[in-house]
């Protein structure tokens, strides 16, 4: 069974998808297809919420570069919220994430951010 | 008189021959009175004493003194001999002859006494014996008319009798003239006995067409030469006007002083006759009164025999009731239901009584002896194929066949097409039934298809954990409950039990349990507390579920590698956990109303320590509730049931339900789950399917080792991430569709942690794009790797130090 949860909220014109539980090559890529269809043309940026995200595997790093491409590729900013010292955080500095798109600690740091601009 | 001779003067004349004659004379006159006397009529009595005067006058004369006494003793002597038996009489005689001895010893001159005792005496003795006779005579005479009195009376009873007799007596003579004609006669015949009397029978009471006839039987019954004297006869009589009657006629033969004469008795028969058609009238309306109220009694039968029917559900349990209730109100011998299956083909559904066509479950074709017949012909039939009387009705629902009824009465029992049109009516209502049964079974069916599926059809296999599950049907409901329970795999090697229970039965509940199935497993996913998720699922029973639903439920997440569970209840019974030594113990924690009772209850979690080894029971309440039995009863029995059973979870559930249930039918749905967890030890080796879905188990297991060595936090994410990367290769390797599976064994030594990945497959270095970011994490995470190539597969080894 699938241990991915997707959860997508819209704030304004940000989208905010909440990614929970496992994820694995099982889960990865219909998870990125389900936030990909989640984030409408209009919305301006897409925060994808790994902070509760217990599990990631290369699969899941494949999907999140694929899905910045995607959002590039549409003029949409995408921001990531990993918390800091946790083995999802650890796998996206590892993998050097931040030059796809900024990591932030919570959604709120994210939301500020994009406010800003 | 003879006094009289005694004092007159006489002639001494003894020896004159007179007195001789006049002896002799007396003596015969005597005599003759002797003989007589009985029937001597007064003219006899008189001439007799006339006589006797005159003889002793005459003898008076002829005689002295001396020869009269004989003749004066004579009297006395016949006197005796009239009054007195015949010796006393001769003693009397004896005595006369012995006093006339000494009259004639003193008898020259008689002395004055002797002559006035014969002067007073002689009158007096004559004048008794004269009263006497004369009395005698009298009493006769008086005797004589009072029997003929008598007999008038008699006789004019018996007319009176004959003439108030209700019947007509009529006798006749030889030639057939009437001789006697009584009033009833006169009434009954219309002819008075004075114009009857006389006259030919034949012409007054005979009609004109039957007279000969009737001149024969006369004949014959008034033939003294026929031994039968006497006849009952049925004749049709006619009255004077002309009309005609009935009647019966009992004639006897009888014999009147050498006359024959035929006399009978004549009754009016008509009233009896309509009294009997009346009474036969009677007796037919009793009978189509009872006919009539068998027949309500047969559908009042019938009634209640698809009221009980529509109690059943299932045919199953319907169709046995049905054909014994309706052989019962039938009074056939057997009784027979035969459902229609596939094409063209019936089936025996049930039976009572005799040896139905299809006993042996071999199905009869259409037109195939007569069950098939009838189904062939879809119309009622009564016939009797083999001398016995059958009823065969097809059963039609909403104009389909769908089954044949049969009844069979045995000889000499038939039965009639009253029979035929009653087992119609039953018929339809069979037909209804079953139509209704068939129904309630396809709902059945498809609640309890979805219900299956609702239901996991296998466990998630847990390495390090093992589970079971038990779901019983409740028996006699045959309903599908809305018992559920579910096992899932939640992120972070954590398990997560449900255990619930829908108020209600039969499809709506089957559904409801779906929704909240899924609804469960969509918000664990969303990474959600235990309290947040139930809480969610309240709110889609209590905004969702139009019909009030309600629900109770446990929600168990047992999360291994922290040796902790935590845990809501919402109404449901407490899970049971045993460790250790311990004894069972029921978590009760914090416990909530059931689910859809309140928009926004407050639902809390409990947590409890798990031992590395220990058992959590989760159950519905039909496992512990008993009729009329307490439920900390239940409660009790469960604990110790538990403490005594098994710990493997395959074998504590047999265990539990054999002891708990023991007779295997439960009066309501039972389910039942059990979870232990198997103690870790510093190595582990562990096969997995070569599917993608093995790895959350792999991590599972790898997660709850680590923190059994203790490793940190971080570290148990990093290691997890490595040796997922190196099993995601594995199953990479082994192919799409392949069988074998791949190994991960784990050895922990000092400090040191030491994972091998092996699999039967050829190895693919490096995966390109997204794929290839595998190894790099592995090295990243990782003090050590070494891959391993051969023609048998590829092995990978992970290790790393802990701090």
């Amino acid at each position: 069974m699938e241990l991915v949860g997707l959860e997508i909220e819209e704030e304004e014109d940000i989208v905010i998808a909440h990614v929970t539980g496992e994820l694995d090559i099982v889960g990865a890529s219909s998870t990125g297809e389900a936030i990909v269809d989640g984030v409408p043309t209009s919305a301006r940026a897409l925060v994808v919420d790994l902070g509760r995200l217990e599990f990631i595997d290369s699969s899941g790093i494949a999907m999140m570069f694929s899905l910045a491409r995607r959002l590039g590729g549409r003029r949409q900013e995408l921001r990531v919220v990993a918390r800091g010292g946790d083995p999802v955080h650890r796998v996206l500095e590892l993998v050097e994430f931040d030059r796809a798109a900024p990591i932030y600690e919570t959604v709120e740091e994210a939301l500020a951010e994009l406010s800003r601009n | 008189m003879a006094g009289l001779t005694i004092v007159l003067p006489h002639d001494p004349r003894v020896d004159d021959p007179g007195l001789g004659l006049i002896a002799l004379a007396a003596a015969v006159l005597g005599a003759g009175l002797l003989r007589g006397a009985e029937r001597a009529v007064m003219w006899q009595l008189h001439l007799a004493l006339v006589l006797g005067t005159g003889m002793v006058a005459l003898a008076n004369d002829f005689t002295g003194q001396t020869a009269l006494y004989p003749l004066l003793f004579s009297w006395p002597i016949l006197y005796a001999f009239y009054f007195l038996e015949r010796p006393a009489a001769a003693a009397h005689v004896t005595l006369a002859a012995l006093a006339y001895v000494i009259v004639l010893l003193d008898a020259d001159l008689p002395s004055p006494l002797v002559r006035w005792l014969l002067a007073i005496g002689t009158p007096a003795v004559a004048g008794m014996l004269i009263a006497r006779l004369l009395d005698r005579v009298r009493v006769e005479r008086i005797e004589s008319r009072d029997r003929e009195l008598l007999l008038q009376q008699n006789e004019a009873r018996t007319r009176i009798v004959l003439d108030s007799a209700p019947d007509a007596f009529v006798a006749i003579d030889r030639d057939g003239s009437v001789r006697t004609w009584n009033a009833a006669a006169e009434r009954m015949l219309g002819w008075s006995a004075s114009e009857a009397i006389g006259k030919p029978l034949r012409a007054l009471i005979i009609p004109p067409e039957l007279r000969e006839a009737n001149d024969q039987l006369r004949r014959d019954l008034l033939d003294p030469a026929e031994a039968d004297s006497t006849r009952v006869l049925e004749l049709e009589l006619q009255r004077r006007d002309g009309s005609r009657f009935p009647a019966e006629v009992r004639a006897s033969r009888v014999t009147v002083r050498g006359e024959v004469f035929a006399a009978g008795f004549l009754r009016d028969t008509s009233d009896r006759l309509r009294r009997e058609a009346e009474r036969e009238a009677l007796l037919r309306a009793q009978a189509a009164r009872a006919e009539a109220e068998r027949v309500a009694e047969m559908v009042s039968g019938m009634q209640q025999l698809v009221d009980a029917a529509l109690a059943y559900r299932t045919l199953r349990e319907m169709l046995p009731m049905l054909v014994t209730r309706l052989r019962g109100v039938l009074k056939a011998n057997a009784a027979a239901i035969y459902l229609v299956e596939g094409r063209e083909q019936l089936r025996l559904g049930a039976a009572s009584g005799g040896s139905p066509a299809g006993a042996d479950g071999a199905p009869l074709n259409f037109g195939e002896g007569f069950p098939g017949g009838v189904a062939a012909a879809r119309e009622a039939t009564l016939a009797e194929p083999d001398g016995d009387s059958m009823i065969g009705v097809p059963l039609l629902a909403g104009g389909e066949l769908t089954g044949v009824l049969v009844l069979c009465a045995a000889s000499p029992r038939r039965f009639s097409s009253d029979d035929l049109n009653l087992v119609r009516l039953a018929a339809d209502r069979v037909a209804l039934a079953i139509d209704h049964a068939r129904l309630y079974e396809r709902e059945l069916k498809i609640a309890e298809t979805l219900q299956r599926s609702l239901l996991p059809e296998r466990l998630p296999r847990l390495p390090g954990l093992e589970v079971a599950a038990r779901y019983l049907p409740a028996a006699a409901e045959a309903e599908v409950g809305g018992d559920w329970y579910d096992v899932l795999s939640m992120p972070g090697g954590r398990v997560g039990l449900v255990m619930g229970d829908i108020a209600g039965k039969g499809l709506a509940a089957a559904s409801m349990v779906g929704r909240l199935r899924s609804a469960l497993r969509a918000y664990v996913l969303e990474g959600h507390s235990p309290a947040l998720v139930v809480g969610q699922l309240n709110r889609l029973i209590w905004t969702e579920a139009q019909d009030g639903h309600m629900a109770t439920l446990l929600f168990v997440v047992v999360d291994p590698a922290e040796g902790r569970m935590a845990w809501v209840n919402a109404g449901h019974p407490p899970p049971l956990l045993v460790d250790g030594a311990e004894r069972p113990r029921f978590l009760e924690g914090a416990s909530s109303v059931p689910l859809g009772v309140l928009p926004y209850p407050d639902f809390r979690e409990s947590s409890q320590t798990v031992e590395p080894e220990a058992t959590v029971v989760l159950y519905t309440d039909g496992l512990i509730e008993r009729p009329g039995e307490n439920i900390d009863l239940g409660l009790r029995k469960l604990a110790e049931m538990v403490r005594d059973a098994p710990r493997e979870p395959d074998a504590l559930c047999d265990a539990l339900l054999q002891a708990l249930l023991p007779d295997g039918a439960p009066s309501d749905d039972v389910a039942l789950l059990a979870l232990r967890t198997i103690p870790m030890s510093d190595r582990f080796d562990v096969e997995f399917a070569p599917e993608p879905e093995a790895l959350a188990a792999m991590r599972a297991l790898l997660r709850r080792w680590l923190r059994h060595v203790k490793a940190s936090e971080a570290e148990v994410g990093e290691i997890l991430i490595a040796c997922n990367e190196a099993a995601t290769n594995a199953i990479e390797h082994s192919g799409v569709g392949a069988r074998t599976p791949f190994e991960v064994s784990g050895c922990f030594e000092g400090r040191r942690v030491e994972l091998s990945v092996h699999d039967h497959g050829a190895w693919r270095p490096l995966r390109k794009g997204e794929g290839g970011r595998g190894l790099p994490l592995m090295r990243a995470f990782m003090d050590q790797i070494d891959v391993t190539s051969t023609a048998e597969g590829t092995t990978v080894r992970l290790s790393r130090t802990l701090y």
